[in-house]
């Protein structure tokens, strides 16, 4: 009996943005990415049935029925340009590209609709395939998907498992058996690693202290998943209200920003100063592969919302929680990606 | 120095060229400015002397 490992599997997603949430990207705005989770996008079919109506002389259920449909998933990646960029410009959801080849410049913050930006992500198909074809384990695809969130994290250590990025999506619940979709070449990524780190937060610049231990930062979007149906929002299959409801929007909530690090404490050290002031900064991330593929994170302003003095491998270390504050004029965060892939999210 | 073009906030307003550094860009996204496609008018008018 032939048995199908879990390494065969290849995702390919939109690198392009889909022109509106039910159509699916075209292949050429796809690229193909590996990832390190072994999580499949699996779609969740979700089911009632009649047993709680009346007239049928018992209280078992005799039919059931297909309700509305959940997709979405996670992709843990080592940290690279393309994965960076990929990341900022659906996972903030404005961007501004400039430069030309091979130093594409992507810009991105997040929508204010209080200043005429949408309530809506942009879209992205989600492709996952195990053995495609006539003999075929798993090939389908996940239409009108957007970024629910990302986290970044950087260690200490020369391995790629220092940096890394997780992204969590969802989707509109539209799902396509088979995808139809040919998988494109693998695209090559450029490693933003560890050691490329520079980092200024609230005026310490904890790179060139040599005081930085590890970094974590993050954005989630909140979707609200719910909202997403709506009266005539649509269903699995266009017409045929027997194939359970899918969303027709994803808008998303209340969103919010994070950042901790951990950095070595001496007597010079000021967070503890920081925290009681309640001082204010911007805390500016950068990582790097080359000139033309790096990222940069700004967060405007933040405040430190604690500060705990501790130990990191017998060191006294003090692990800082900050709390990004939105700035009248810079808003809360920019991120700025290059990398040398076109047409990121347009 | 790459330049891009924006838009003003909910599309009302003349479309500008500003230099592409987040200094620049980032106030004018937060202010409802976005991207759009250079004007159908920026072409270069060169005048010719003998004209």
């Amino acid at each position: 009996m032939s048995t199908t490992r879990l390494q065969e599997v290849q995702i390919c997603f939109g690198s392009g943005k889909q022109t509106d949430i039910a159509t699916a990207n075209l292949v050429a705005a796809m690229w193909r990415l590996k990832k390190l989770n072994a999580q499949l996008a699996n779609p969740k079919l979700n089911t009632e049935n009649d047993a709680e109506e009346y007239g049928k002389g018992h209280e078992f259920a005799t039919t059931t029925f297909k309700t509305s449909w959940d997709t979405g998933g996670t992709l843990e990646k080592y940290l690279s340009a393309e994965m960076a960029a990929w990341a900022m410009c659906f996972g903030l959801g404005k961007v501004v590209k400039s430069g030309t080849t091979p130093n594409w410049v992507y810009t991105c913050t997040p929508l204010i609709p209080a200043n005429g930006d949408a309530t809506e992500l942009p879209y992205f198909s989600f492709v996952e395939q195990i053995r495609p074809g006539a003999s075929s384990v798993i090939d389908r695809l996940l239409t009108g998907c957007a970024v629910e969130g990302w986290t970044i994290s950087i260690g200490s250590g020369p391995g790629r498992a220092n940096s890394k990025i997780s992204v969590e999506f969802q989707g509109c619940g539209k799902l396509t058996e088979p995808s139809a979709i040919t998988m494109p070449a693998a695209t090559v990524e450029k490693l933003l690693p560890s050691a490329s780190l520079t980092l200024t937060i609230n005026g310490v610049d904890y790179v060139t202290n040599k005081n930085i231990v590890s970094l974590e930062t993050s954005w989630k979007n909140n979707i609200r998943m719910d909202a997403g149906f709506y009266p005539g929002s649509g269903f699995q299959t266009s017409g045929d209200a027997t194939t359970g409801a899918i969303r027709g929007r994803l808008e998303f909530g209340n969103r919010a920003g994070a950042l901790k690090f951990v950095a070595r404490f001496d007597h010079s050290s000021t967070e503890l100063t920081l925290l009681k002031a309640q001082t204010t900064g911007t805390a500016v991330i950068h990582l790097q592969f080359d000139t033309n593929n790096s990222l940069d994170i700004t967060w405007q302003k933040v405040a430190f919302a604690t500060a705990e003095v501790g130990e990191t491998d017998q060191i006294v270390t003090v692990a800082v929680e900050a709390t990004p504050i939105y700035d009248a004029t810079n808003g809360i965060i920019t991120a700025v990606a290059k990398c040398n892939v076109d047409a990121i999210c347009q | 120095m790459s330049k891009v073009w924006l838009m003003p906030p909910w599309g009302l307003g003349e479309p500008m060229e500003v230099d592409a550094t987040p200094e620049i860009l980032t106030p004018r996204l937060v202010a409802g400015w976005s991207q759009c496609e250079p004007p159908a008018n920026t072409q270069e008018v060169t005048t010719h002397v003998n004209d």
